[in-house]
């Protein structure tokens, strides 16, 4: 196959089933419930003994209390990421904050969260 | 002996088949509301990495070529090009191909390029196009010595190759759930290639046929899936990132931090690159049997069942 064709069909089709993906709302972040959450933590973490789950209002993160230490739990397109909070630094801006893992396999995650519940996320950020 | 051997890149010429068939799975998840899920960035990477992969090829694929036509200098064998030689070469480079996706799941080396293919949490045709970019550098392509230096010629072990990967792209699927049973006990499927994309700890390290699934009943790395517990997809640690330069460099990363950290045996350094995934010199991580053998210490009745015996 001539490679211009090939190109054109490679970025062509890729275009096409992403912009496809997303008019069908495909591109939604997954809500999460203190069940949920609770739920996938475990599936991230099995031996972990979970302590307490503060979940965002927004539905997209929720701060997991462990026996193992606390962690970040967030809507990863339609599934979820988690990570301990061990190594990180936490960054605010004007209307977010930013979670930097040292980690190059989950490299920042965003919360969105409210005026009021950002300064106890901070907080107990700041205590780990 | 045959100098001269043409056969179509059957990869390349499958690539609109991909589309089409990408964009019917969806339009059959969308309208029946079942058979598996899509998700916009999570697809977009796959299909980034499947464009990557195929432009490694284009790009290294004289590596390989360059030396299996070597071999083929060597050899004193050839076996032609009948129908019957190729269908053999097929069967044969089906073995070769369970025992790279073998070594690629229990070697750190060939896990570093093999990781980014099981990296989504989604299962669906795109996941089959979420391929390596690195795969030359494991230099697996060693495996297929054997089958060049037995007469096969290059371009036909390409060929099938190429046949090979195009048979599996169909299997990505949660839309079809059970094969006929004959169908099901001989060949790789949908079902039993959704046990080798499971993360749950019954179904790690499972499962590796290309073509026929066959090879795992053999070699005793066979599970079925069970009606009662569903493949749960993605890695172990799942990524957080849809960047498609950190999904198919990330473990490489990984391991270069891994050996060269202060303090270790050389022993060590050799093993944080080609023992198990998994494997650290402190106990800090869990390899598959560890994975496995906490599971069983949390669910004992599990023990015996199938990925447990």
């Amino acid at each position: 196959m001539p490679l211009h064709i090939l190109l054109i069909l490679v970025v062509g089709g890729i275009s096409a089933i992403t912009l496809l993906l997303h008019l069908l709302g495909k591109s939604r972040l997954a809500f999460l419930t203190t069940e949920d959450a609770r739920g996938a933590w475990h599936r991230h973490f099995p031996d972990d003994d979970i302590r307490d789950v503060i979940v965002a209002q927004n539905g997209h993160a929720a701060f997991v209390q462990t026996a193992q230490g606390p962690g970040l739990l967030w809507s990863f397109g339609a599934d979820t990421v988690a990570r301990h909070l061990r190594d990180f630094d936490l960054i605010e801006a004007p209307n977010h904050l930013q979670v930097m893992f040292h980690d190059f396999t989950a490299p920042r995650v965003t919360l969105h969260l409210s005026e009021t519940e950002r300064p106890r996320w901070q907080e107990l950020m700041a205590l780990t | 002996m045959t100098d001269t051997l043409n056969y179509p890149d059957v990869v390349q010429m499958a690539v609109p088949l991909f589309v089409v068939a990408i964009l019917l799975e969806l339009g059959w998840i969308v309208w029946r509301g079942r058979g598996g899920r899509y998700e916009t960035r999570d697809a977009l990477t796959s299909l980034v990495l499947g464009a990557g992969s195929v432009a490694e090829g284009i790009i290294l694929g004289f590596v390989a070529w360059g030396f299996f036509m070597w071999l083929w200098t060597l050899t004193p064998l050839d076996l032609g090009a009948s129908v019957w030689v190729v269908a053999l070469c097929f069967v044969l480079d089906d073995l070769r191909y369970y025992w790279v996706h073998r070594f690629g799941h229990r070697i750190r080396w060939v896990w570093a390029s093999h990781v980014n293919h099981h990296s989504s949490q989604h299962y669906n045709l795109t996941t089959a196009l979420r391929q390596t970019w690195t795969g030359t550098f494991t230099l697996m392509m060693i495996v297929r010595a054997p089958l060049v230096l037995l007469g096969f010629h290059p371009a036909m072990v390409l060929f099938v190759g190429g046949l090979n990967l195009i048979y599996q792209f169909w299997i990505h699927t949660e839309a079809i759930h059970k094969m006929p049973k004959w169908f099901e006990s001989v060949m790789n499927t949908p079902s039993h290639h959704r046990v080798h994309h499971g993360r749950n700890p019954r179904y790690l390290d499972a499962n590796y046929a290309g073509v026929f699934i066959i090879w795992d009943k053999m070699f005793g790395t066979f599970v079925p899936e069970l009606d009662d517990e569903k493949p749960d997809f993605g890695l172990v640690h799942n990524l957080g990132t849809f960047n498609p330069l950190r999904v198919v460099f990330h473990e490489w990363i990984g391991l270069f931090r891994d050996v060269t950290q202060p303090g270790l045996t050389p022993r060590q350094r050799v093993a944080y690159a080609f023992a198990p995934p998994g494997y650290s010199h402190d106990g800090s991580r869990d390899t598959s049997e560890g994975i496995k053998a906490k599971h069983l210490a949390r669910n004992p009745s599990d023990s015996g069942t199938p990925g447990f015996s």
